[in-house]
């Protein structure tokens, strides 16, 4: 009826649709995804204010804001492996050797020579483009499954070298932009980090880099005849990786304040690799969000909210994460993303049947 | 050592770089007019939606005022019609008569002399009943406007349409010229900077005059195996040429060779790139392949499945973006801009192939034949001059190849391409071909226009095996 | 000389258990078409098993040894059947962490099975021999050389049924192109199960071999080893079984070697590095030959 008594008094017989620039601009900048992760960062800051400060001491568990300050600092790494798996292709286990770059520049430049952090970072990010050129260079010859040994093997040599220059490392507290950061004020750090690596990485997924990745991923002989070099995406995609891992390890070393090398369980070795992995499968590989939820799956979960369950010892959590794993695999291969996608459908359809029981059937 | 120095210039990045930059500026001439074109719709559209709210203001209030009147009108008749004509008192004489009076609006009440003191108490209320409802009408809020107004308003607002029209066509006029100015100024700038670059550089070697790319004694040997053995033979400027064989005779093996896929063994395979240069293709790596201005399209399709059918089309342009990765990294707004202008070439491509209403399609689950003319749709993003098509006919069916020999015609026609098939369909071949060239074994069966072929005992034999005779 | 043959016999456990984890990896490699991350801690689970029998029951270790082997033996065979067959259509990634989500089954299970007290183990034979040679005395123990005749007899005895017995040629059509095998009659659910069960046992031999050297059982003890099998099954070529296993026997042996020439060139403060050195070896080799140094190189269609 309206669209109608719209279209009879026209001056051309047309109603043309023009934009309204401000109203867009809004609508557009609040649609955007930079706000939606500036908005987690500052959610999930707050959330670790209230723990630590305890200014309403019930509400949220001090135990929360470390645990959160973890998890998010592994996501940083997860980020990076999801951009390497899902969107190049390739895939690595060298994520436990490569965060530890990121501790040792940390403890060297802060704790040895007293230096700033933004020192710290620096470093971190150059060697990380060191080793990952070469990790790089070596997919160009391997390939698949081999590939992923050589990258364990890789880091098992950066581990070992960790262990022999300095077994156990630890950091005191240190001043960064004015203010001297205590354990429990790593979050703001690590937050501030992540919400700019996921911008970074939500801007490279949708360029003309991250297409020309995706391409190298469906077929690289396409791809080669698209004009996209293999070597350069490759490297760029190892070098993103790696120094995700190692800013990774910053914010990780940051948050805990200690390391030892020769640890079968510490940040270094295979599980921690096998953990990233495992938390980009389970959020779904092609997901920022999903990245970070699996993290928190991983990490986060079992010190924020199953702590509180009486029955669930330690051991029955890694049992029944590592059910969750497989389950997950097994019948959700894309991830909880795919799960929660699947869902919002549902919820759709499922309103559109109230509103076609309501309304009777659009038949236009 | 000069030798390989000059080649080492000629491909150096800084030609490439300029090329880069020549290539971009023809671009944004080409999307010029439309770019304007839609500036200036959108001025023109915001002029519409004023005029048609006035518009629409002024007719919604006629329609009100109107719709009002008649109300009131309805309400008095109706109460006429109950009170008169259907009152048992009345009889049947009198009532028509005062119906008639009521009709032709005049005054019924001196009809009805001698009954004035019998209708008095109904005559009253009438009277009372007239006085509310026109009361109501006086009070209510609608205002009253005649119907002809709204005419005036819309010529009066055509007539300023027209002169805003005029004014922002000359304005836009303006504009477009300016800036086509600049950019052919600009163009012939990028021009005259590659000329100069090339002029360091010698010329080696020079084709006939329209041949387009020579293939000279190619020879591709796997282990002991000769999958190519001293093939040659000549593509012509602006045709449709065809490389059939038998089942493993190396026609993929050849095109694998020109587009470097494979390391050919021996021979030279010369080319005339769309700057108009002769190289060998030998010179290059296989994803440079593409900027020299060849392009192909894969027998199976190779599309990215994830990504819409308009990004699968940007993914041909990744060579054309002049931003590098930082600035994608950061998102920055000259990234947009250039993101806007391959959009535009890439609709514009669509509609060319009429596909694009599949523009925001995701690739993966569309229709085989759709997903084939988005891969050719696809090689013409690069702005080849040479492409080659990999079996285009495989896996469809026979409207579909009929269709398929029109586009490619048309394509050849539209953006004076040249165009290498490789082909197992023998009718696509016969009836598309300019030339064709047969192959069995790896060398040659004979070269010629398609009767020739048909004719060539040889090709017979390859295809069909020798006759014995009874 | 003294200190080369200490050396040498210092290698033999590390050099076994290295060589039996890595067949156990090849054999799920070959059949299964995934790396077998939980390789470890299902060997780690057996040398529990081992441990509670000998010292908690007080069982004798040449009854316990057995019983473990079968119980990481059932265990791998539950894994496969349970898990890995119902995941055939999972891709080589998910595969992989199917295989690390049974890292984290295993590693709760462990605690709850077998409490969280660390078992203790012990040699098979005691005892230790002294002898002499030019420039000093050389030590090694009974134990390490039972050991190696073990790991030699078992390793010996696979490759023998690999080559002549018809589970072997099934395993070989199997890992040549399993659709095809199983077109052609070939069971191959029974094949991929008695591979993971072989894959057990092999496990819980190494994991009882690590530990009756010595070594304190925990549930990550075997990932050491379990990493030197990924990377010999590369350096040797996982197309072939013998290429892993003889890389497998290089890798701890280089390690030592390197100590000893570290030891030799008398600079101890490098002694941590020979680890380092032996993976870089590895790695350029790996990278000069990325099919492996026995690996048969197999061509790609474009």
């Amino acid at each position: 009826m309206n669209k109608r008594l719209s279209e009879k008094y026209t001056l051309l017989g047309s109603n043309p649709k023009t934009k309204n620039n401000l109203l867009e601009g809004v609508k557009s900048f609040a649609k955007s995804p930079s706000i939606h992760f500036l908005l987690f960062g500052l959610i999930i800051v707050l959330i670790a204010y209230l723990a630590v400060e305890k200014t309403f001491p019930n509400i949220i568990p001090y135990s929360w804001a470390s645990a959160l300050s973890v998890t998010m600092a592994y996501s940083v790494a997860s980020i990076g492996f999801c951009l390497l798996m899902g969107y190049s292709g390739l895939a690595s286990l060298g994520t436990g050797g490569f965060i530890g770059i990121g501790t040792y520049a940390v403890y060297y430049i802060i704790n040895v020579s007293g230096l700033s952090l933004w020192l710290a970072i620096l470093v971190a990010i150059a060697v990380a483009i060191i080793i990952g050129a070469i990790v790089g260079f070596i997919s160009l010859r391997i390939e698949g499954i081999y590939l992923v040994i050589l990258t364990l093997g890789l880091s098992e040599i950066l581990r070992n070298l960790y262990v022999v220059i300095e077994d156990s490392i630890k950091i005191k507290n240190f001043e960064f932009v004015g203010f001297l950061f205590k354990r429990q004020h790593a979050i703001y750090i690590v937050m501030g980090l992540l919400v700019i690596v996921m911008i970074i990485t939500h801007n490279i997924i949708n360029s003309p880099t991250g297409r020309a990745m995706l391409a190298m991923k469906n077929s690289t002989a396409a791809a080669q005849a698209m004009g996209i070099s293999l070597i350069k995406y490759r490297l760029l995609a190892f070098i993103i990786c790696t120094v995700y891992a190692a800013l990774s390890g910053v914010l990780l070393m940051v948050t805990l304040r200690s390391a030892r090398a020769s640890e079968g369980t510490g940040f270094y070795a295979l599980i921690t690799s096998l953990n990233i992995l495992a938390a980009v499968i389970i959020g779904g590989y092609k997901s920022i969000w999903g990245a970070i939820f699996g993290t928190f799956v991983l990490y986060g979960l079992k010190t924020t909210i199953l702590s509180n369950i009486d029955f669930l010892s330690d051991e029955l959590m890694v049992f029944i994460s590592g059910i969750l794993v497989i389950v997950i695999v097994m019948f959700y291969p894309g991830g909880l993303a795919q799960l929660i996608g699947g869902l919002k459908y549902k919820i759709k359809k499922f309103a559109l049947k109230l509103r076609e029981a309501k309304y009777g059937k659009d038949l236009g | 050592m000069v030798k390989i120095l000059d080649k080492l210039l000629a491909h150096s990045g800084k030609l490439t770089k300029a090329r880069q930059n020549y290539d971009w500026i023809k671009e944004e001439l080409l999307g010029l007019e439309e770019r304007i074109n839609t500036k200036k719709q959108v001025e023109l559209d915001r002029f519409v939606v004023r005029a048609n709210k006035q518009l629409a203001k002024l007719g919604y209030t006629i329609d009100k005022s109107e719709y009002v009147n008649a109300l009131i009108e309805e309400k008095l008749q109706r109460f006429d019609v109950k009170n008169y004509m259907n009152h048992r008192a009345l009889n049947h004489g009198d009532a028509k008569a005062i119906f008639k009076a009521i009709k032709a609006g005049n005054d019924w009440q001196s009809i009805l002399p001698g009954h004035n003191e019998k209708y008095k108490k109904l005559i009253e209320k009438r009277a009372n009943y007239a006085s509310k409802v026109n009361e109501l009408s006086n009070n209510s809020t609608v205002e009253k406007v005649d119907s002809s107004a709204y005419d005036r308003l819309k010529n009066q607002l055509l007539a300023e349409y027209e002169a805003f029209k005029a004014t922002v066509d000359k304005k836009y006029e303006g504009i477009f010229q300016k800036e086509k100015a600049r950019l052919e100024n600009k163009l012939t700038k990028a021009e005259e900077k590659i000329n100069l670059i090339k002029s360091k550089v010698k010329v080696e070697k020079t084709l006939e005059p329209d041949v387009l790319l020579e293939v000279k004694n190619l020879k591709m040997y796997f282990g002991g195996l000769k999958a190519v053995d001293d093939l040659s033979f000549n593509v012509k400027k602006g045709e449709i040429f065809g490389l059939i064989g038998p089942n493993g005779a190396g026609k993929t093996t050849v095109f694998n060779c020109i587009t470097r896929f494979y390391d050919a063994t021996g021979g030279d395979m010369y080319f005339e790139n769309k700057y108009g240069e002769v190289v060998n293709m030998r010179d290059f790596k296989v994803h440079d392949v593409l900027l020299q201005g060849i392009s192909r399209t894969f027998q199976n399709i190779e599309l990215v499945k994830e990504v819409s059918v308009l990004e699968n089309l940007l993914v041909a342009a990744t060579r054309t973006y002049r931003s590098g990765f930082a600035v994608h990294a950061l998102g920055l707004p000259s990234l947009k801009k250039e993101e806007k202008m391959l959009r535009q070439k890439a609709m514009r491509i669509l509609k060319f192939m009429q596909i694009e209403q599949y523009a925001g399609w995701i690739a993966m689950g569309l229709p085989y034949g759709i997903l084939k003319k988005v891969e050719i749709a696809r090689a013409l993003m690069a702005d080849a001059n040479l492409i080659i098509m990999d079996e285009p006919a495989a896996g469809l069916n026979d409207v579909e190849t009929i269709e398929l020999t029109e586009i490619i015609r048309k394509i050849r026609d539209t953006f004076g391409v040249t165009i290498l098939l490789v082909e197992h369909d023998m009718k696509l071949v016969m009836s598309v071909c300019d030339n064709i060239c047969a192959i069995s074994f790896g060398q040659l069966l004979a070269i010629g226009t398609p009767e020739e072929i048909q004719s060539n005992k040889a090709v017979q034999e390859a295809y069909l095996g020798v006759e014995e005779d009874e | 000389m003294a200190f080369f043959l200490d050396t040498l016999f210092g290698s033999l456990t590390p050099m076994c258990v290295t060589a039996l984890v890595t067949l156990a990896i090849t054999l799920i490699f070959k059949t299964s078409f995934t790396t077998n991350f939980a390789q470890g801690v299902v060997s780690a689970f057996g040398a529990y098993f081992v441990a509670t029998m000998l010292t908690k029951w007080g069982y004798s270790i040449w009854l316990s040894v057995p019983a473990g082997m079968l119980v990481s033996m059932l265990m791998a065979i539950v894994i496969d059947v349970g898990i890995f067959r119902r995941g055939r259509y999972v891709n080589a990634l998910g595969k992989q962490i199917i295989t690390m989500g049974l890292i984290s089954i295993i590693v709760g299970a462990t605690p709850l099975v077998y409490g969280i007290a660390t078992p203790l183990f012990k040699p098979f034979i005691d005892g230790v021999k002294t002898f002499e040679v030019a420039g000093g005395s050389v030590a090694f123990t009974w134990n390490s050389i039972f050991c190696a005749g073990i790991t030699a007899i078992v390793i010996v005895l696979i490759f023998v049924l690999l080559k002549y017995s018809k589970w072997g040629l099934s395993v070989r059509a199997t890992a040549s192109n399993e659709y095809v095998a199983g077109m052609m009659g070939i069971n191959t659910h029974i094949v991929t199960a008695l591979s993971w069960g072989i894959a057990g046992a092999l496990g819980a031999l190494a994991a009882s071999i690590n530990a009756s050297s010595g070594t304190t059982i925990n549930i990550y003890f075997m990932t050491n080893y379990q990493v030197y099998a990924f990377l010999a099954g590369i350096l040797g070529g996982f197309s072939t079984f013998h290429g892993p296993v003889i890389a497998a026997l290089m890798i701890p042996l280089a390690n030592n070697l390197i100590s000893y020439l570290v030891n030799v060139a008398n600079r101890p403060d490098l002694t941590g590095w020979s680890m380092v050195f032996v993976y870089v070896i590895a790695l350029v080799i790996i990278f000069f030959k990325p099919q492996g140094i026995f690996g048969k190189k197999i061509a790609k269609k474009v």
